[in-house]
């Protein structure tokens, strides 16, 4: 699968590895079930190993063991299933995790947008899919109300900073 | 009321624009009808029976004239001359073309309106009380509240690909007139002791398949935390609602599994967290800004008027529609008036594009230039001086609109059913006609008196069915249509859930079977007895035999 | 039991039949009648061909009485479709003939 980071396509780096498969050299994606299983043995090897987490898997469940990834990827079966936005948003907001989130699975095209301000910021796409409609995607929205992951201003800041004395005028003048 | 500023207006505008590119890439190939569906879902279109439906948003069921009057052009321009008005305060058209959707909702986002939200899991419409700042039981005006969390749950980020759909309903009066204990969340605002507002949080009401009358979850929450429990609620649910079967997974069916002392505790834990981050506390800045916006209009400094009961001697019709479509205002010398949407034998609901036109020109000179939808299906004009009453009435009268019913049990709430909706198992509007025609006399109504008769077309209970005084559900038995009649459903601050009485009946024999019923009611009732009342009391069982005796 | 398959076309959702020429017809009437199971098949395949090429939406057959003429179909949703609301006649495909 295409992988789309900061705008660009790049290069995968992780290895997907079946939890009965031996462990390779090299950058690895190990199931929760596995990390669970092998943590000591995982954190010994001297290469990035990530995480993937399963659309019913809290990644409270890691708590502190968090960090030691490099990135974590949230599963999206369906593109219903939108467990991974609260997934993706804990992990930023509560656990403080800067590492890469990546949204791998059924993703619509409108959804990359929500994703991203859940902080999610890497995406596996469709085969074929064009940079520029990710481009575009991103940016057909561009005011939003609440605040999310990626700390762009809410309506509210800017209009309490910029626009409320011009707000209150408009008001009165109702 | 609100009116956007340049924020809210790009945010629609910038959507009307991405709709439109969705739109032409459906129409190219470029998407597919299972890539598509999803997102005309997200902007109110579905395809029904016989054609696209549009479902336009009206945010806690407040319009202004120029909104309706968009609303009627929309109508005669794109659509067959008339709309449906629903009982989630929003408006249907039935006959749109997807080609011309874009610049339907061009032409609402010029009058501050979308259809955003409208369907698909995400957070809906907010609704709200339909008297609104015009009643004098309330603590304040809810569509303050309304409006803050329109916008914290507008494109929501996390929160629009929920296990189901998701309703949230407003009241700031103890008697309950948004039905919000029948709402995935209902909220409550009252005074606390010291006269501060507090927002009692209910959770987990619902109707539908498997319905559930809502459990008190966050008590006494401060104003600047509204948007935080919410959110904290909205988390709870998104990551624990169930996604395995698209008949539990409303958060009516988490909060009846963990119980509503599990739900308390997992929701105070995040809200704890959201705090924590402090990024909704609501400023009160914003507070006091959106306040602005529904200050109350300017009232004249009235008494209630001398010359409205020698009008009334004089008028016995115009007397009747005082006596019941017309409610006590806040301010003497004004009323609130109800405008029936429900002609004997009509369509529940529906208005034509001249009927919305009149009622926006009348709100314009009579009513401080603002309608309310009821979830009732019926309008509103908050404001009336009691002066201007008999006038009103004359210019309703002679187009339709006078109807003297409101609360009476031909104000039959009535789902589109059968003879629109793809989901329908039988149509519901013929049966309302049915009823309605044969309680058509009006002094036969008003001694029946307050009677809620609710018409749903399928389980889905869009006709609130299920808090109906008497509630009737259509269903489909090999193919012909049949209708389960319930007793004592109630969408009020007593909130209820009806219970069935029997098997089911013909399309032919609903109006007997509700006839046999309210003649058993006026029968067994006690002075002062409503329908609900008389039930409450008795209990089924007279009923279930009269009822089944007769058949 | 005799079928038809119908559709909602993609541009404007009128109901739609497929005649026995292999175009989208407005009126049942002229809806080809299907007898067997493998031209209810063949009729699917159009019907999935037709919302490739962007013509209709969810081709599906459904159930008619045969018994000439006129075409009934066995459930209440498709004499419906096939007419328009029962409660506005001036609506839909009845206020047309
Ligand atoms: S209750 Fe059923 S039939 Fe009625 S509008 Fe809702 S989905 Fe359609």
């Amino acid at each position: 699968m295409p992988l789309i980071k900061n705008n660009e396509f790049v290069d995968n780096a992780f290895r997907h590895i079946a939890d009965e498969e031996a462990l390779p050299d090299g950058a690895i994606v190990v199931s929760l079930k596995r990390w669970h299983a092998e943590r000591d043995a995982l954190m010994a090897r001297n290469a990035p190993i990530a995480l993937r987490l399963s659309s019913d898997q809290s990644p409270e469940a890691i708590g502190a063991d968090v960090h030691h990834f490099a990135m974590i990827e949230l599963e999206f079966p369906k593109f219903k299933d939108g467990r991974g936005y609260s997934w993706a948003r804990l992990l930023r907001q509560r656990l403080n995790f800067k590492g890469e989130i990546r949204a791998s699975g059924d993703v619509l095209r409108d959804q990359w947008l929500f994703m991203s301000r859940c902080g999610i910021d890497a995406f596996e796409v469709d085969p074929g899919t064009r940079i520029e409609d990710f481009r575009t995607a991103l940016t057909e929205q561009t005011v939003f109300y609440q605040p999310a992951s990626d700390r762009v201003a809410t309506v509210l800041e800017l209009r309490h900073k910029t626009h409320s004395s011009s707000q209150r005028a408009s008001v009165a003048a109702e | 009321m609100y009116r956007y500023d340049e924020f809210d207006q790009k945010i629609v505008d910038e959507r009307v624009e991405q709709f439109r590119g969705q739109v032409a890439r459906r129409l190219t190939g470029e998407l597919n009808e299972d890539q598509f569906k999803p997102l005309r879902l997200m902007n109110g279109l579905y395809l029904q029976l016989h054609a696209y439906m549009l479902r336009v948003a009206i945010p806690y069921g407040t319009l202004s004239s120029r909104q309706l009057r968009m609303l009627a052009h929309i109508a005669r321009k794109y659509d067959k001359d008339y709309a449906h008005f629903t009982t989630r305060q929003n408006l249907q058209y039935n006959w749109p073309k997807l080609a011309d959707i874009p610049d339907i909702l061009a032409d609402l986002a010029t009058v501050e309106m979308h259809a955003i939200q409208t369907s698909g899991n995400c957070i809906r419409n907010v609704t709200s009380d339909h008297f609104a700042g015009a009643s004098a039981d309330e603590v304040d005006d809810p569509r303050v509240w309304s409006e803050i969390i329109r916008q914290w749950s507008t494109f929501h980020p996390e929160f629009s690909f929920l296990p189901r759909k998701f309703k949230i309903a407003v009241t700031a009066a103890p008697k309950d007139r948004a039905a919000i204990k029948v709402h995935d969340i209902g909220i409550v605002i009252r005074r606390d002791a010291s006269g501060t507002l507090a927002f009692d949080v209910y959770v987990g009401g619902g109707q539908g398949r498997t319905p559930f009358v809502a459990h008190l979850i966050g008590e006494g929450i401060q104003a600047g935390d509204l948007l935080a429990y919410l959110e904290a609620t909205m988390r709870v649910y998104n990551q624990y609602g169930r996604r395995d079967n698209l008949y539990k997974a409303r958060i009516k069916i988490l909060v009846h599994q963990i119980g509503p002392e599990e739900m308390r505790k997992q929701v105070a834990a995040e809200f704890v967290e959201v705090k924590a981050q402090g990024a909704l506390a609501l400023p009160q800045a914003e507070i006091d800004r959106i306040q602005a916006y529904f200050a109350a209009p300017a009232f004249e400094t009235l008494r209630d008027d001398a010359l409205l009961a020698q009008q009334k001697a004089q008028n016995k019709a115009f007397a009747a529609w005082h006596d019941i479509n017309v409610s006590p205002h806040k301010m003497p010398g004004y009323a609130i008036v109800t405008i029936s949407l429900k002609p004997i034998g009509g369509v529940p609901g529906d208005a034509s594009a001249d009927q919305m036109d009149l009622v926006a020109d009348l709100a314009e000179t009579l009513s401080f230039d603002e309608i309310r939808v009821s979830h009732e299906q019926n309008l509103v004009l908050a404001h009336v001086k009691q002066s201007d009453l008999l006038v009103l009435w004359q210019k309703l009268d002679a187009a339709g609109l006078a109807t003297a019913n409101y609360g009476l049990i031909t104000d039959i709430i009535a789902c589109p059913g059968l003879d629109y909706c793809d989901l329908a198992n039988a149509r519901s509007i013929n049966v309302a006609q049915a009823v309605s025609k044969r309680f058509a006399d009006l002094d036969r109504q008003r001694n029946i008196g307050e009677l809620k008769l609710k018409i749903s077309g399928c389980i889905n209970a869009c006709g609130h069915h299920h808090v109906g005084h008497i509630g009737v559900l259509g269903v489909d038995k090999k193919g012909v249509e049949f209708y389960q009649i319930t007793l004592g459903g109630s969408g009020d601050e007593t909130a209820s859930i009806g219970d069935i009485i029997g098997p089911a009946f013909a399309e032919n024999e609903v109006a007997d079977a509700v006839e046999s019923l309210v003649d058993l009611y006026l029968n067994l009732r006690q002075p002062g007895e409503r329908f609900l009342d008389t039930y409450r009391r008795t209990g089924i069982q007279p009923f279930r035999e009269k009822l089944y005796a007769a058949h | 039991m005799p079928q038809v398959l119908t559709a909602n076309r993609l541009l404007d959702g009128e109901v739609v039949y497929l005649a026995s020429d292999g175009a989208w017809v407005e009126e049942l009437a002229s809806a080809a009648v299907i007898a067997t199971k493998a031209e209810g098949e063949a009729a699917l395949v159009t019907g999935i061909e037709a919302e490739r090429n962007q013509k209709i939406v969810h081709a599906y057959l459904f159930e008619v009485i045969d018994t000439g003429v006129p075409l009934r179909p066995v459930k209440q949703r498709e004499v419906i479709r096939a007419a328009g609301p029962t409660v506005r006649s001036d609506l839909g495909k009845q206020a047309r003939s």
